[in-house]
């Protein structure tokens, strides 16, 4: 019985301590709401070159160390998501992703660290490089990439892209073209296509007559744009591959601000055929013109959702010009979209159809906004005073805007929609005017 | 609560005695398992040689000889037969001797094989006997120290639960309240300071992260991702976050601390906060 008794007791004990151990374990909570719009910490070294002649003369030792190392840590820096460290204060770079040191590069505030090494056989370039993670301590990356040494910004936008896409989740944008006019002289316009930062340029169409609104297809093929060859303005589309052309519009009045609808087939198009301008759905090889909506006011600067159904556009209907939406279809209400700002224009679509990019008139300048559509949140990237024709990079990170450099020759630059980096291209001197971006290639 | 006090008091000499009837019948196993593997060994026995045994060659008799010798019997070679004889006889006898001095010789060597042997197995008996002293010897020190941990570790957990159970007693009486607030919002404040939200897209996700603490402040291991945002990206940046806010603020007080070890972060990176 005592025993019993005992045991009894015991279990008793045993249940008691439980219980109070669990009650006294019941995890606190933190709740932690919102977050800052900081910059990934990155280091990227410069990747060691190895030169292997071959019985050949050899090229000047490190040719490619330092450039390829520019375009990486540009790239990343350009997307307003990383900040590319200093590393020259580092006595040892590694060019592989053993033996690293990982308390230097945490001394350094890096995140991650890139490292690599080129090497150069006859006229082709090897790269192996790889992405480290630092507080994890472990290589997230491994890669080796080769081409002829001509291809060094591409295999440097490459490996860019590649980074981007790991640690952000979206595509990089590094390996895209853009579509831009330059204004040679009075008489000499011509439309450019070059990398999206700038180099590597090609003319597509010179013309003695001004090029507007250059927009680039989204299946990357064609390009439309508005020409004054007719001695008015007319819209083109142009074959990139075979340089043809065709005449889409050309109809009583003014012919302008083409629009291409996501699936490559159709453009919106603003004609002042009837009176004022309206806008038009026409299919891409001129046939099928359909007027969008009658209004008495000025409907202009069409753009299309990411998924076709609607078009935002800017209008005067208000009173100012403000962006409003329709669907495509043009029998539903029209909506207005903007309300910040005296005046907002130039309306285009992040590929997500989540952000709004246009222009705002804030106290006399011109800056470009973005418009967060599930918050209607503006955040005002720019500061103006005279920028210009806003479009997204085919993944939304990044914004392409023409501005006037001291108010006077126009240029193009880029900013990230987090609005921390500003950056101009260095395309010329001339004037630069009508940017667009291309869409993500699979080469 | 005083029943389970008095009861507490009783309980060590309880959990004393229960270890102690636990490690006798470990150590009965133990004795039972050691006589298993001590049956009897089938020993062979071997006789030890000094030398390999020399073989006698006896020399062959021709009876021509003999039958000539017979022929030529005069009372000298007569003689010198007897005299042969007995040197034969002598010779014979010798030779007896000596036989009988190898085999003595044999068994005595047999016997000390035999008495070398049986000194041998008394050896390893004897061995066997200490090594199996030893054996008992390490069980008992090991059983003690067995039951130190025992009585340390029951004590840490006495001690644990005590600290947690006072810290919720102070907690409900309102007296740390204050404090313990103090430090959740340092430590919210410094992940904060590390969410980068851009990684999250524009939805509104939310995330979940278990983390242990040590008393320093820094974490016990990775944090454990208990609900994802469904984006890589953003799962692995307030991860980061976390681990970029090393060392958190933790309370020196180890009932507070207590209370701190574990915790559950909440994230809404993309919560309106205004």
């Amino acid at each position: 019985m005592k025993i019993m008794l005992n045991y009894i007791h015991r279990f008793i004990f045993f249940v008691t301590l439980i219980t109070l151990s669990l009650s006294s374990n019941s995890i606190e909570v933190i709740e932690i709401l919102g977050g800052k719009a900081s910059q990934i910490p990155i280091a990227i070294t410069p990747f060691n070159e190895e030169i292997r002649t071959m019985g050949q003369v050899p090229d000047k030792k490190n040719a490619f160390r330092e450039k390829m190392h520019k375009v990486i840590a540009n790239d990343l820096e350009r997307s307003g998501l990383f900040t590319s460290l200093d590393t020259s204060g580092i006595s040892t770079i590694p060019d592989s992703d053993i033996l690293i040191n990982f308390s230097n590069w945490s001394a350094l505030q890096a995140q991650f660290l890139v490292v690599g090494k080129i090497i150069t056989i006859q006229n082709r370039l090897i790269t192996r490089w790889s992405l480290i993670d630092i507080y994890k301590e472990k290589t997230v990356l491994s890669m080796e990439f080769s081409g002829s040494k001509k291809q060094y910004r591409g295999i440097a936008h490459k490996i860019s892209d590649l980074i981007y896409k790991k640690l952000t989740g979206s595509p990089g944008v590094f390996h895209t073209r853009i579509a831009f006019v330059k204004k040679k002289s009075e008489k000499i316009y011509g439309l450019y296509v070059a990398d999206y930062d700038g180099f590597n340029q090609r003319v597509i169409v010179n013309s003695s007559q001004p090029i507007l609104s250059a927009r680039w297809s989204p299946d990357g093929k064609k390009i439309a744009y508005v020409s004054f060859e007719k001695k008015k303005p007319v819209i083109y589309v142009q074959n990139l591959t075979t340089g043809k052309r065709v005449l889409v519009a050309n109809f009583k009045g003014n012919n302008s601000a083409p629009a291409w609808s996501p699936d490559s087939k159709k453009l919106a198009i603003v004609l002042t055929y009837s009176a004022n301008s309206q806008i038009y759905i026409i299919n891409s090889d001129g046939s099928g013109i359909k007027q969008l909506m009658r209004t008495r006011s000025i409907n202009t600067e069409p753009a299309w959702s990411p998924d076709g159904k609607e078009i935002f556009f800017s209008s005067d209907r208000g009173g100012n010009p403000q962006i409003y939406k329709v669907n495509v279809d043009g029998v539903s209400d029209v909506n207005r979209v903007t309300f910040e700002g005296k005046s907002n224009l130039s309306p285009s679509l992040s590929p997500d159809g989540k952000l709004l990019l246009f222009l705002t008139q804030d106290n006399g300048k011109f800056r470009v906004a973005i418009q967060n559509l599930l918050s209607n949140q503006v955040l005002k990237l720019t500061k103006g005073p005279h920028d210009e024709s806003p479009v997204f990079s085919p993944n939304g990170h990044m914004v392409l805007f023409t501005y006037k450099d001291y108010g006077k020759t126009t240029k193009i630059g880029t900013v990230s929609i987090n609005g921390l980096k500003v950056t101009p291209l260095r395309v010329g001197s001339e004037a630069i005017q009508e940017s667009s971006w291309g869409p993500i290639t699979s080469n | 609560m005083k029943i389970i006090l008095k009861l507490q008091d009783n309980y060590e000499l309880q959990a004393n005695l229960f270890s102690f009837v636990i490690h006798f019948g470990l150590f009965i196993f133990m004795l039972v398992s050691i006589q298993w593997q001590m049956k009897d060994v089938y020993y062979s026995e071997v006789e030890l040689w000094d030398a390999m045994p020399m073989q006698v060659k006896s020399q062959p008799v021709t009876n021509k000889k003999k039958s000539a010798d017979i022929k030529k019997l005069t009372p000298k070679a007569i003689e010198k037969q007897k005299q042969l004889k007995i040197n034969e006889d002598a010779e014979i006898k010798l030779k007896k001797k000596r036989k009988a001095e190898k085999k003595a010789k044999i068994k005595r060597v047999q016997k000390q094989a035999l008495k070398q042997e049986k000194i041998e197995q008394l050896q390893k008996k004897l061995l066997e006997q200490e090594k199996i002293e030893q054996l008992q010897k390490k069980l008992l020190e090991q059983e003690k120290i067995d039951t130190l941990k025992e009585s340390i570790l029951d004590q840490d957990v006495k001690k644990n639960a005590r600290i947690a159970v006072e810290a919720d007693q102070e907690l409900f009486a309102g007296s740390n309240t204050g404090e313990l607030n103090k430090f959740k919002a340092m430590i919210q404040q410094k992940i904060y300071q590390n969410v980068n939200k851009q990684l999250c897209g524009l939805d509104l996700v939310e995330l979940e992260f278990e983390i242990q603490l040590m008393p320093t402040g820094e974490l016990l291991g990775d944090p454990k991702l208990m609900q994802s945002s469904k984006i890589e990206s953003c799962d692995q940046a307030l991860e980061r976050a976390i681990l970029q806010s090393q060392p958190l603020p933790v309370p020196k007080d180890a009932k507070l601390f207590s209370k701190l070890k574990n915790l559950k972060l909440k994230f809404s990176p993309n919560a309106y906060t205004e």
